[in-house]
């Protein structure tokens, strides 16, 4: 979601690995060791590493997580799924980040832990973004 | 048909987790951070050594003549722009390993990220019309210390031609400031506010 090649997406985890491991004698203890982890990777891919990313035109898909289906309907389902990915890919770094979080089954407390937004607006923003969605892969 | 987020959800969480080719973390953690806030320490690194080194230089190019470089204003005055551009590096290092904290919440850390960031721009902007004021300063009242040609040249000249000229720099510097500050952080600040706006 937030890096667009390989290549990219190797640095950015890199980047997250050395944050975490800087940042990780400073953990207090006062969230989820978990918590924790995702408001390092998160703000390390927002803030951390921003990329010139004006320039890149276009972006790998290869980095994305497979989709798991039996070969009748593979095809169909790639091209909704590339749909929504182009879709998420439209989307601002905070609202990716939900959408990340979302699809990582987070409570809506959890979320608010780690991006500081609080519980009922990050409601309203999760129903915009999934008509967002809707309206960009109406247009793919 | 279209595919919803929670059929992606689904999906995501049934596919299996994408195997990084590098999952050494040993390694990992060896290598040098290259993100942009490492990269500043790094330039700001080079410049405290780099303006530790200059009056050495200096002095080992007129190493014949080190009474003289060492009594000259003109060089003290050097060493004193040099000591006064490490502090402010130093400062801004200091800065930089602030915004380097990645671990409280994400608006928390961007509020953070928007206040250094301004801060650092504010500062850079004050030292510059400091050191404007520094060297005018020293054009004006070196001549009455000690001679140098260039200098005697320049106070030949009327004082409202001088002053005139004073005026001018002070004013170009305060237009060039916005500026200046729009291509050091201003991208990034927007984009800093940008992102805060979407989270209120």
């Amino acid at each position: 979601m937030y890096a667009y090649t390989n290549a990219d997406r190797q640095d950015l985890f890199q980047e997250m690995v050395i944050q975490l491991w800087k940042a990780y004698p400073k953990f207090k203890g006062d969230a989820k060791l978990s918590t924790w982890m995702y408001r390092v990777v998160i703000n390390t891919a927002i803030t951390g590493l921003r990329k010139k990313r004006d320039f890149i035109t276009s972006y790998e898909p290869s980095g994305l997580p497979e989709h798991i289906s039996d070969d009748n309907t593979a095809r169909a389902e790639e091209e909704q799924l590339q749909q929504l990915y182009n879709a998420i890919e439209q989307l601002n770094e905070i609202e990716k980040a939900i959408v990340m979080l979302y699809m990582e089954d987070h409570s809506y407390i959890e979320m608010e832990d780690i991006l500081g937004i609080s519980d009922g607006n990050l409601r309203v923003k999760m129903n915009r973004i999934k008509e967002k969605l809707r309206q960009l892969t109406k247009k793919y | 048909m279209i595919m919803e987020l929670d059929d992606l959800k689904n999906t995501w969480q049934q596919t299996p987790p994408n195997k990084n080719s590098n999952t050494d973390i040993m390694e990992i953690i060896q290598h040098k951070s290259y993100g942009p806030l490492a990269a500043l320490k790094r330039a700001y690194r080079k410049q405290i050594v780099l303006m530790l080194l200059l009056p050495l230089f200096l002095l080992m190019v007129n190493s014949q003549n080190i009474q003289g470089v060492l009594t000259s204003i003109l060089f003290w005055c050097y060493v004193a722009f040099c000591i006064y551009i490490i502090v402010f590096a130093y400062y801004n290092y200091q800065i930089v390993s602030k915004m380097e904290n990645m671990d409280a919440m994400v608006k928390t850390n961007l509020e953070q990220q928007v206040h250094l960031l301004e801060k650092r721009a504010n500062w850079e902007v004050s030292t510059l019309r400091l050191i404007l004021l520094f060297f005018i300063v020293l054009v004006e009242v070196v001549p009455y210390l000690q001679h140098y040609r260039m200098l005697d040249k320049w106070h030949s000249l009327p004082i409202a031609v001088r002053f005139g000229a004073y005026a001018l720099l002070l004013l170009l510097q305060y237009f060039l400031n916005k500026r200046i500050k729009q291509r050091k952080v201003g991208r990034h600040l927007d984009y800093l506010k940008e992102l805060l706006k979407e989270m209120q």
